[in-house]
């Protein structure tokens, strides 16, 4: 079985004149938990929203697993249904129920059945604490619990994958603290991840990789150690120097 | 005896009329029933001077007549597009209707007579430049003053223009003689001017193809004219118009009763405001169906167009109609596409008035929906299609579940507006002659010459209707919140 998710080639995505993700190739393996960080304004969102085509490349490939997904003849819709997607405020349904929200993606393209997705979105409300939320309406969840929601949302689809867009950027402090322990078990239960997140400290206690973005492009990318302790480049050191 | 003759022959018209399916030939006969003693509604029935004659020779002529109620400037037009085989609503004798339809030979030689209150300034025709002066729409009056004086203040029937004569908004009115005289009888401060604003002669009506027809109709007229028998048609009609009722008297709340029986009880006239009432929510339910289900069609494919990048040759080519769509019918005034779509669209078609009025106004409802749901479409935070999008639901299952029920939640009190606008807006059918409420206000009004009572009826029912309407969009939107 191939273990690459994701083959990046030569990825550019430009806005107008503005390159907001400039030639950047990488490889995203099965179970691996990568994080993406740098200075805002450096294209990691821009990035990550490539892989799951919310922005269409400019130039270059994605590979997910064997299918080139760049390629104009591909089913964005079927793709999608395997790439899950956590988003800076949640995004979730305010006209759907908690359990509407989760079972609605896994009815409307018929990966389940009422059965199968009702079950599955009662296993993974139990999972998160939340089963007693299950008829209310997203606007009486507080923002932790929306985002946790959001979570298992993305994940009632089965993907192979999970991308995190600034997950906690929109918490309040005293909230950001249960996401990331949601995130932390599912990256040790092996979930593939790509995050973009500004908490460098849970980056560097749950990431398997990490990749420093700045301009549009990877300056360096390798293990917690290497990028963030131990990194020779002064820009690199830089920042890092600023934030933790 | 002639007037023996003259009820045996009504009765048999009336006779034939009552059994639809007879073979014989319709003659439609296009009028304006609000001018008494020619025509007016008694009951659901028309009758007057002009019916008698028409039912008349067209029961020798051996066909049927049917009636068509109109405004008073569309009665020209009808017979022009064939609408109407015979216009006969007290028309007069011009050079320019000359141009546009047939006349026949006069039946009556009438006269326009200046109205004023009794210590008017104005003692004859020359007097009338630089004052207010107010005439029926269209009719002969109008175009002396239009063409020899100055612009006149033009109303929809000489009721109105009475109306307005009394409350002091007019120097004088200009109507035909006969009317003009059942409202200074009615109106006791009120004098007719010895000198005449016109003198001219009433004849019907023909489209200018129907040559033949009008030949026949003028040999029978002619017959009519020597036997006497039109002149008792008319002596009769103008007899029975000065029998009508008297004014209540003494006591303040004496008048108010009389003059509510008047309007409402007498001659069951509240059927024209219950039936009028009928017409105008049978219109606005289906216009406001129609509207939403353009608007939504329209705003689906605008905003559509709007979010995509790359847009399809279908795409662009639907979202270039809807533009087209949006422009015309914002652009133009509702009476203006209904007249339109009436006269110029069904023109040639006998097509039933309130469908045309559920069309036009559905239409014109539509662009203002479409407008509605697009801005709702709009409002929707663009991370709510982007979260649909990214679990793999496809632009329409994201637009069907998520985005399109949060709009239709944000856009509920604009579209009940909407609706409440288009309630109102329905009161202008009455061009096409269509008798919904406010024409039925309308009606009462031409018949007892009263402009209080039937007018503020009309405006309670709309108020309550708009009130009700309020309450229950209210107890909709409340619902709908609970889950926020």
């Amino acid at each position: 079985m191939n273990n690459v998710i994701f083959d990046i080639a030569g990825l550019t995505k430009e806005f107008g004149t503005l390159a907001a993700v400039s030639n950047v190739s990488t490889q995203i393996k099965r179970g691996e938990a990568v994080f993406v960080v740098g200075p805002s304004g450096s294209g990691k969102s821009t990035f990550l929203r490539c892989l799951n085509l919310l922005e269409t490349p400019t130039s270059g490939t994605i590979r997910f697993k064997d299918q080139v997904i760049t390629d104009d003849s591909l089913n964005i819709n079927h793709y999608r249904q395997n790439v899950g997607m956590v988003f800076q405020h949640f995004n979730l349904f305010p006209n759907l129920t908690i359990h509407q929200n989760i079972t609605l993606a896994p009815l409307k393209t018929q990966r389940m059945t009422h059965q199968e997705a009702d079950e599955r979105a009662d296993a993974l409300l139990k999972r998160i604490g939340l089963y007693d939320k299950r008829d209310v309406y997203p606007a009486q969840l507080s923002g932790g619990q929306k985002q946790r929601v959001a979570i298992v949302r993305a994940l009632a689809m089965n993907p192979d994958v999970l991308l995190f867009d600034e997950p906690t950027s929109a918490l309040d402090p005293e909230m950001v603290g249960e996401v990331l322990a949601l995130m932390k078990d599912l990256a040790q239960e092996g979930m593939t991840m790509v995050v973009v997140t500004h908490e460098i400290g849970f980056a560097a206690e749950v990431a398997d990789r990490i990749i420093f973005m700045d301009h549009g492009q990877i300056v360096v990318s390798g293990t917690p150690d290497e990028v963030i302790r131990n990194s020779t480049i002064p820009r690199v050191r830089d920042f890092f120097s600023k934030v933790l | 005896m002639k007037r023996f003759l003259l009820f045996a022959a009504f009765l048999a018209t009336l006779l034939f009329c009552g059994c639809e399916d007879s073979a014989r030939p319709k003659l439609v006969m296009a009028t304006n029933a609000e001018f008494p003693p020619y025509e007016y509604l008694v009951g659901e029935q028309i009758d007057g001077i002009d019916p008698a004659i028409v039912r008349l020779i067209a029961e020798k002529l051996d066909r049927d007549v049917k009636i068509d109620n109109m405004k008073f400037d569309s009665v020209i037009a009808a017979v022009q597009t064939g609408k109407a085989d015979i216009a006969a609503s007290g028309l007069t004798v011009t050079e320019d209707r000359k141009k546009q339809v047939l006349f026949t030979i006069p039946y009556i030689v009438a006269e326009q007579l200046i109205i004023v209150p009794e210590n008017s300034p104005i003692k004859a025709k020359a007097d009338l430049k630089g004052k207010r002066v107010g005439v029926q729409l269209g009719t002969t009056g109008d175009t002396y003053m239009t063409e020899n004086i100055q612009q006149p203040e033009r109303f929809d029937n000489g009721a109105l223009a009475v109306s307005a004569l009394i409350s002091g908004k007019l120097d004088a009115v200009v109507i035909d003689n006969e009317p003009a005289k059942v409202y200074v009888q009615k109106h006791p401060g009120l004098i007719i001017l010895s000198e005449p604003l016109t003198v001219e002669e009433y004849a019907f009506a023909f489209n200018k193809k129907d040559t033949e027809l009008c030949a026949k109709f003028n040999a029978e007229l002619q017959k009519l004219k020597e036997s006497g028998e039109l002149d008792e048609i008319i002596r009769s009609y103008k007899e029975g118009q000065q029998q009508e009722e008297e004014a209540g008297s003494g006591t303040f709340w004496g008048k108010i009763k009389h003059s509510f029986y008047l309007n409402f009880v007498k001659d069951k006239r509240y059927m024209y405001l219950i039936k009028g009432f009928l017409v105008t929510l049978e219109i606005t339910v289906f216009a406001v169906l129609i509207g939403i289900v353009i608007g939504f069609l329209v705003a689906i494919v605008r905003s559509t167009a709007d979010q995509t990048r790359n847009k399809s040759f279908l795409l662009k080519f639907l979202d270039s109609l809807c533009k087209i769509y949006l422009t015309v019918i914002r652009g133009t005034p509702v009476v203006v596409q209904l007249l339109i779509i009436y006269f110029v669209i069904f023109g040639a078609v006998d097509v039933s008035k309130v469908l045309v009025a559920i069309i036009a106004f559905g239409i014109n409802s539509g662009a203002y929906v479409a407008e509605i749901f697009r801005a709702g479409i709009m409002s929707i935070d663009r991370g709510q299609m982007e979260a649909g999008r990214s679990l793999g639901l496809s632009y329409a299952q994201t637009m069907q579940s998520v985005i399109v029920p949060q709009a239709f939640k944000n856009v509920l009190p604009a579209l009940g507006n909407e609706l409440i606008v288009l309630l109102k807006e329905t009161s202008v059918a009455g061009y096409i002659a269509l008798q919904d409420l406010t024409k039925g206000g309308d009606i009462i009004r031409s018949q007892t010459y009263d402009a209080f009572m039937p007018l503020i009826a009309v405006a309670l029912i709309y108020l309550s209707v708009v009130m009700l309407l309020t309450y229950l969009l209210g107890r909709l939107e409340r619902s709908l919140k609970t889950n926020e």
